[in-house]
């Protein structure tokens, strides 16, 4: 057993330098692979279907990261918990994995700008609900989870009344139940559980306001690859490949991929 | 007879434990599985009646996934089986070591059975999953070093310190008149040991080693928490890709809870056999 502890030992001082190698493209030629850290569980931005694939926006993207390279693209499932660090090791050469950009997860990992995509805030209304400014939601009662940061902004800046609750269920439930005539979450949330039959009858007719962008990030001092990404992105906002996507997979635009498709379509 | 209390002189047979003895405690059987089953059923029932009209059936969902949840299955199965093989070799190993003459082996071995048997499970896997890494080069040659290897390597440390705890108490069940009765015909402590102390170990050790393999089966969904897609892993990401529907929750992982009993079911059964075969009876 100790034999094989030093063994261990020698692997993990062995393999060290081989993290620390030098630029993450030619590594991604070399290997004639490019291995990209995405979501399991975010439908539908990365989730995965009955074969067992992981499919959605973000894969897509992905893939044409791979086709934009030349290699070939080797899918990894990530978590909020594990997604910087499998970075970091070099387990995966570029994460795009529904990441809130923040300051203090730049100082870990190498943001891409401009940021590809953003969650907001938003309002899943019953159909019946005809509103097209949030104003019109004055005294209305909102269901909300409780502890998200924007339900005390959302109440003073437009004035509904909102009742939270415990998690992303219950407040879904109470909805149905007509406690309330809409639920205040992300986005992103929202727009997924749209693609669902369960909530047929109900939409999403508001902009999102209180932005919070997406990161796509790589590894830190890869600066070949981010620029790379960076011209690779202002592409898909020229194109509009990330509206493009975002009608694929069902979802309504987001006010920020729309905006980012108009400031760019020009240059 | 004031009392109206039998006296245990003349007992009839099979009255035993009317007394006060213990009594046979209930055991694992196949019908309990069919509980199982039912209990399934019911939950896919009344999730059934919960969901609102025109939307995929439940059995139907769970039917769709199970080849992907399968493969979970087996990656959970393939994980146990490389974990307990290790594991029993390094344990044989180390419970060899914990009855050595050399006071320096005995002591690194009960350091690291004390270690890896009393601490968490999830606590040693975390250590594996971070402290290793994902790929190393020997001579120019990157070798991959999946997550599912590392998880099985966290998983065999605990599984080699309780084999050797096993191993040491088998040693130690037989009898010490067998040592000096070989000794006294100038057999060597290496050959007593490996000729005739172990091979009466062997039945003595196996109920106990197919139980720990239970156990390391049934932990082995802990490797879901460091990011191994295995069954508990794909069951929540089936969930999510099926809009989340708090109703499919209890189908699902009443479906993984199937699956490990089928699995682990008959190993129990022939460990509740072995016992019975190898009873000491005196």
């Amino acid at each position: 057993m100790r034999r094989s502890l030093i063994a261990l030992a020698a692997l993990a001082a062995a393999a060290l330098p081989a993290a620390a190698s030098a630029d993450v493209l030619d590594k991604v030629k070399e290997r004639g692979t490019l291995v990209v850290g995405v979501k399991t569980d975010y439908k539908p931005f990365g989730f995965r279907d009955p074969s067992g694939a992981i499919i959605g926006i973000e894969p897509d993207l992905a893939a044409d990261v791979a086709k934009k390279l030349g290699v070939k693209l080797e899918l990894v499932s990530v978590v909020s918990a594990n997604r910087m660090e499998f970075l970091r090791q070099g387990k995966i050469d570029l994460m795009i994995a529904t990441m809130s950009d923040k300051p203090e997860r730049r100082k870990v990992v190498q943001v891409i700008e401009p940021l590809y995509y953003s969650d907001a805030v938003n309002v899943m209304l019953s159909d019946k609900v005809k509103v097209t400014k949030w104003e019109q939601l004055k005294g209305a009662k909102l269901c909300g989870t409780t502890g998200a940061f924007y339900n005390k902004d959302v109440a003073t800046q437009y004035g509904p009344e909102i009742i939270s609750f415990d998690g992303s269920e219950k407040p879904l439930i109470a909805l149905q139940q007509g406690n309330c005539i809409g639920y205040l979450y992300d986005q992103t949330f929202i727009a997924g559980k749209l693609l669902d039959a369960e909530w047929k009858g109900y939409h999403m007719p508001l902009p999102g306001i209180m932005e919070t962008p997406w990161a796509m990030a790589v590894a830190p001092g890869e600066d070949r690859f981010a620029k790379l990404m960076s011209d690779l992105t202002k592409e898909w906002m020229k194109t509009g490949r990330i509206v493009e996507l975002e009608k694929k997979w069902g979802v309504k635009p987001t006010e920020y991929s729309e905006r980012m498709y108009k400031e760019y379509k020009g240059s | 007879m004031s009392g109206g209390r039998i006296l245990p002189v003349i007992l009839p047979p099979g009255a035993r434990g009317a007394t006060g003895g213990p009594w046979r405690a209930p055991t694992l059987r196949a019908r309990h599985g069919a509980v199982l089953v039912l209990a399934l059923l019911l939950a896919v029932g009344a999730a059934e009646a919960a969901a609102e009209p025109g939307r995929p059936s439940i059995l139907g969902t769970l039917w769709r996934w199970t080849p992907l949840l399968l493969e979970g299955f087996v990656f959970n199965i393939a994980i146990s089986l490389l974990a307990m093989a290790i594991g029993t070799v390094a344990g044989l190993a180390v419970g060899l070591g914990l009855i050595s003459p050399n006071p320096g082996v005995r002591g690194v071995s009960w350091c690291l059975t004390q270690l890896f048997r009393n601490a968490p499970w999830l606590v040693l896997l975390f250590f594996v999953m971070f402290l290793l890494p994902f790929e190393f080069r020997v001579g120019g040659v990157t070798i991959p070093f999946p997550g599912w290897i590392k998880a099985t390597l966290g998983f065999a440390l605990p599984v080699m310190a309780n084999t050797a705890e096993i191993v040491r108490g088998a040693i130690q069940s037989i009898p010490y008149g067998q040592w000096e009765a070989a000794e006294s015909l100038a057999f060597s402590r290496r050959r007593t040991l490996w000729t005739i102390i172990l091979p009466q170990c062997v039945k003595r050790m196996l109920p106990p080693w197919m139980n720990l393999y239970s156990l390391v089966a049934m932990a082995t969904v802990q490797a879901s928490v460091v990011g191994v897609t295995e069954m508990l892993t794909l069951v929540s990401e089936v969930h999510a890709a099926e809009g989340g529907r708090p109703e499919l929750l209890a189908p699902l992982y009443g479906y993984a809870l199937l699956c490990f009993f089928l699995y682990c079911y008959p190993i129990g059964r022939l460990t509740a056999r072995l016992e019975r075969r190898f009873q000491v009876r005196i």
